[in-house]
């Protein structure tokens, strides 16, 4: 039973231990290295294309993936706290013990030791409050104690007795911090919830290990509007969301928020976390390109898939943006942003080709000069946006007569007998020209001509048997909330605080002690001047320095004052 | 020797007592009234606008009232009590407010030379002041770390002073520019307007200016000017790496994103940089006191052992620096952590970011414990402060340009 109790006192002064603390502090830090560089809480299927399988069940099995969480990690804190608390146990009582005792004498074997030292010796002119009254009106604001012991005559000078007070608390601050998070951690949650406009959720979801959980809130949310501010520049000023909160069926509370102001309802913060597509209507324009110059539209949602029978496609729509800002200038360096107007993304798949993820843009490219462009795509054949690549229609399907003239176009040179030159081109345009306007001419029709000579050369080598446009559209956005509440957070504030001041008090209030003692002597007085300090002594040494000269001034005055008498 | 002590001591003369105290004083109750202004004043507090808030007539007013009381009350407190005249903190503290002041004066000045309204477009910035005044500070820089490095040489009284004055020309040019690019982000837009610490370039120059005066004020201190050349090495490289930045174009005014329009980034991002450029001063010393030991063990009799500072004195540089360093990047994570939960929802992330300043944080705690508890000193010690901040150099910028996360708005583009 006794080597029981030794045994755990070891432990304990193991732990409050100096070595291990600082071996603590080093295996955290190198532990925080690996999730800074494994991106964490991504989608399982991501790690295991990254890492293949081995490496993936071997990261997984140590929880490498949500690696702040897991056992191993939490019990490294775990130890930091023990070993913060073994030290304080420790030490605390020594250290008020220490700033209460307060000895005014000093023995000579210490006074000699300390690295602080001065001494003279001086007539009898000069008496020992004298002497420590010059003492004092140069310490100012320190505190003075004088005693006086078998005739020696002691001054003991304290400036920032409550230096230990700055070691206990920063040590108190950390566990109070930790704590702080643990409750954090234990009994406060933090997660996601998507609102469309103009619905209502009141689960959120978040993240706990390699699943995604979920959890109901006391109140319900309803999203009645969400607005993106731009600046001149075009780039995000500002995303805002108008929330109502719903409790118990009554609406209690509706505001504004946006990032960095959230809302407070019932212990839970909701910020503006993030946004999106809330399931927008859209309607796409199909433009056969089987030369029957046929269309049709359909209608669909966004996230859902349009199978469309007639020309056995179907249609995925991932994503509806009614801005597009973009840089639109030519030249290298020069920027000039502009809103391109909406587009839709989607995945189409189909019989007799790959599958490709299309960015449709609904308005035709006009260029920085105001030229028309005609109507583009972003085709993807890899199905990775970062593979976007510009597909130029030619046409502006914006535009129906376009069409038309393209099919007039095709006809007119089906009739010149195959004759391909620049000539039967032009004659076969302007033929065309006149079929679809009659003799009224367009505006821009040369700029239309060169058009559709580049649709006559892209859209029969487009492997889909139609091209879907964007027509029409009604947009719904989603706004990405974040939910959390933190019953821990105003222990780590109080922490936070306590931590800064103790760090303030330990740095830049040092314990500082001087010490005059007076000795008589034959025919006069032994005098010693000693300091001490914990911290800073570059400092110290000079305060200590410019008090010598001082009283050196001092008493050699007296000291010629003495002489005379 | 002679020259320097009248000259200090007729400069010294202004911070000193009653006139420093009452300055201090002023200085507080000038920062009170604005404060007061932003709190009861009668446009309240616009983020968006806040400097010529300041700068209006309403921000004179207020400010200048708080500074009047202040500087009354100290007159009357110090009659009443003459020990308030003892006191270090004013003296101290004065010197870096009247700098602070200066700079403002000095933007002030400049902005006078901004072009026209008509010729500034957001697209073409290259016509606006303060990238002329960047260009001066970081040519400056260069030849202030050149003379420091000379006077290691050749340590002559007058390169020494012309290292130092160039230092200290360096600051006030990149306070200056700073001030003025605060000033010249208003002139595209209204809206757009917002404090010079939103991307790498603009935290760039004010890590300079705050590394190369907390070395400066320890060389007004004590006998450190050996020293200078290491400290101002280290700014000079930055400052090669500001001019890269500047190359690629990643020196334009832009818009702030919505994450970063908060009041919290005028407070948490230069507080991070007294952090820094405490470390990057702790990291001179320890090169200093590297190459000190190095030629002192090899028993070298070369005249830079006269200029360096002594072993005893670099270590505690390094200490000191730490010591200034340590407790501000304490506050500024803090800081950071109370942002973060007032705009991503939690105060703790696990952010590469955040991880990385907790990383920094246990460095240099573990220092601070193997210094004061375990009383390690010199060599090892050395090797810690340079090692602390190569660590600190890669939570800035290592995690920006390799790790993505939350702080990824001082990524490269």
């Amino acid at each position: 039973m006794n080597s029981f109790s030794d045994l755990i006192k070891q432990l304990w002064q193991r732990l409050g231990s100096m070595s291990l603390a600082i071996v603590l502090l080093m295996v955290l830090s190198l532990a925080s290295v690996i999730g800074t560089v494994l991106l964490q809480n991504q989608q399982q299927t991501d790690y295991l294309q990254q890492f293949g399988p081995l490496w993936y069940w071997l990261f997984r099995s140590l929880g490498l993936f949500d690696m702040y969480h897991t056992w191993w990690f939490l019990t490294l804190l775990g130890f930091l706290m023990l070993s913060l608390t073994a030290c304080l146990w420790r030490h605390v009582p020594l250290m008020l013990k220490e700033m209460r005792s307060h000895k005014g004498t000093i023995n000579d074997r210490s006074l000699k030791r300390m690295e602080l030292n001065q001494r003279w010796r001086l007539g009898d002119g000069i008496t020992i409050e004298t002497m420590q009254d010059l003492l004092k009106k140069r310490l100012h604001g320190w505190e003075f104690k004088s005693t006086e012991e078998n005739g020696v005559h002691f001054l003991r000078a304290d400036k920032g007795r409550k230096h230990k007070w700055g070691y206990i608390s920063v040590h108190a601050a950390i566990l109070i911090v930790l704590i702080g998070g643990f409750i954090s951690v234990q009994f406060g949650f933090r997660g996601n919830m998507s609102v469309a406009e103009g619905s209502m959720e009141k689960t959120i979801f978040f993240s706990q290990g390699t699943e995604t959980a979920e959890l109901d809130m006391p109140f319900q949310v309803r999203c009645n509007s969400f607005e993106i501010d731009f600046f001149s520049t075009g780039a995000p000023k500002e995303f805002r969301s108008n929330l109502t909160i719903i409790d118990e069926g009554k609406e209690v509370l509706t505001s504004d928020i946006i990032v960095n102001e959230p809302l407070f309802y019932k212990g839970v913060y909701i910020y503006q976390a993030s946004f999106g597509d809330g399931g927008s209507d859209v309607t796409f324009k199909f433009y056969h390109i089987d030369g029957s110059q046929k269309t049709r539209t359909a209608a669909t949602q966004v996230y859902k898939t349009l199978k469309d029978e007639e020309s056995d496609i179907s249609i995925e729509v991932t994503d509806f943006r009614p801005y597009n800002v973009e840089n639109i200038s030519e030249k290298f360096g020069e920027k000039k942003f502009k809103d391109i107007g909406p587009s839709v993304e989607y995945v189409m798949r189909g019989n007799g080709f790959k599958p490709v993820k299309v960015k449709a843009y609904m308005n035709p490219y006009i260029d920085a000069d105001g030229n028309n462009q005609g109507s583009w795509m972003m085709v993807s054949v890899s199905g990775d946006a970062k593979d976007y690549e510009p597909v130029a229609l030619g046409l502006d399907l914006t535009n129906p007569q376009e069409w038309q003239l393209f099919h007039a176009f095709f006809t007119r040179m089906s009739e010149m007998q195959g004759a391909r030159n620049e000539k039967a081109n032009l004659k076969a345009f302007k033929l065309a020209m006149q079929d679809v306007f009659g003799d009224e001419r367009p505006a821009d029709f040369q700029n239309m001509a060169v058009r559709t000579l580049q649709a006559v050369q892209i859209l029969p080598k487009l492997p889909w048997p139609v091209i879907p446009m964007l027509e029409d559209y009604s947009h719904v956005y989603y706004t990405g909330l974040q939910l959390a509440k933190d019953p821990g957070m105003n222990i780590v504030w109080a922490g936070s605080a306590i931590l800064v001041i103790g760090l303030c008090i330990m740095f830049y209030l040092p314990h500082r002690k001087i010490w005059l003692v007076i000795r008589p002597a034959d025919g006069g007085t032994h005098i010693t001047l000693a300091g001490l300090t914990n911290r800073n002594h570059l400092a110290f040494q000079q305060t200590f320095n410019d008090l010598f000269t001082k009283l050196d001034e001092e008493f050699s005055h007296h000291k010629n004052k003495g002489s005379k008498t | 020797m002679s020259a320097t002590t009248a000259e200090v001591s007729i400069l010294g003369g202004l911070n000193q007592g009653r006139l420093a105290l009452a300055r201090f004083y002023a200085y507080i109750g000038l920062s009170l009234g604005i404060s007061a202004m932003a709190l009861y004043g009668a446009d309240g507090y616009n983020e968006d606008a806040f400097l010529y808030q300041i700068l209006s007539m309403q921000g004179l007013l207020w400010g200048g009232t708080g500074a009047l009381i202040g500087a009354g009350l100290a007159a009357t407190l110090s009659t009443m009590k003459p020990g308030m005249l003892e006191g270090r903190v004013a003296p101290n503290t004065v010197p870096w407010l009247d700098g602070s002041l200066l700079m403002v004066i000095l933007a002030i000045i400049a902005a006078q030379f901004e072009p026209i309204a008509s010729q500034i477009s957001y697209d073409d910035q290259s016509n606006l002041v303060a990238a002329d005044i960047i260009m001066t500070m970081n040519v400056v820089f260069i030849f202030s770390a050149v003379a420091y490095i000379a006077y290691l040489f050749a340590p002559e009284v007058f390169i020494g002073r012309i290292a130092t004055a160039s230092a200290w020309f360096g600051v006030y040019a990149g306070g200056t520019a700073l001030l003025l690019r605060w000033h010249e982000s208003y002139l595209f837009d209204m809206d757009m307007g917002h404090a010079p610490v939103s991307n790498l370039y603009e935290v760039f120059i004010l890590l300079f200016m705050i590394t190369a005066s907390v070395y400066l004020s320890f060389e007004r201190r004590y006998e450190a000017k050996g020293m200078g050349a290491f400290v101002m090495a280290l700014v000079s490289a930055g400052v090669f790496f500001g001019i890269w930045l500047d190359s690629v174009g990643q020196a334009d005014i832009k818009p702030l994103v919505p994450a970063l329009q908060s009041y919290w980034m005028k407070i948490h991002v230069p507080m991070n940089f007294v952090g820094y450029g405490a470390f990057a001063v702790a990291c001179g010393a320890g090169i200093a006191y590297l190459l000190r030991h190095g030629m002192e063990n090899r028993g070298s009799t070369s005249r830079m052992l006269k200029v360096l500072p002594t072993l005893e004195q670099l270590d505690q540089f390094a200490y000191k620096s730490v010591a200034v360093g340590f407790p501000a990047f304490t506050l500024a994570t803090i800081l950071g952590a109370a942002w973060a939960a007032e705009a991503w929802g939690g105060y703790w992330s696990w952010d590469p970011k955040e991880t990385w300043a907790l990383i920094v944080w246990l460095v240099y705690g573990a220092y601070l414990h193997a210094r004061v508890s375990h009383g390690w000193h010199g060599k090892a010690l050395a090797w810690w402060a340079v090692a602390g901040f190569l660590v600190t150099v890669f939570c800035f910028l290592g995690v920006n340009m390799y790790l993505s996360g939350l702080h990824s708005y001082g990524r490269l583009t």
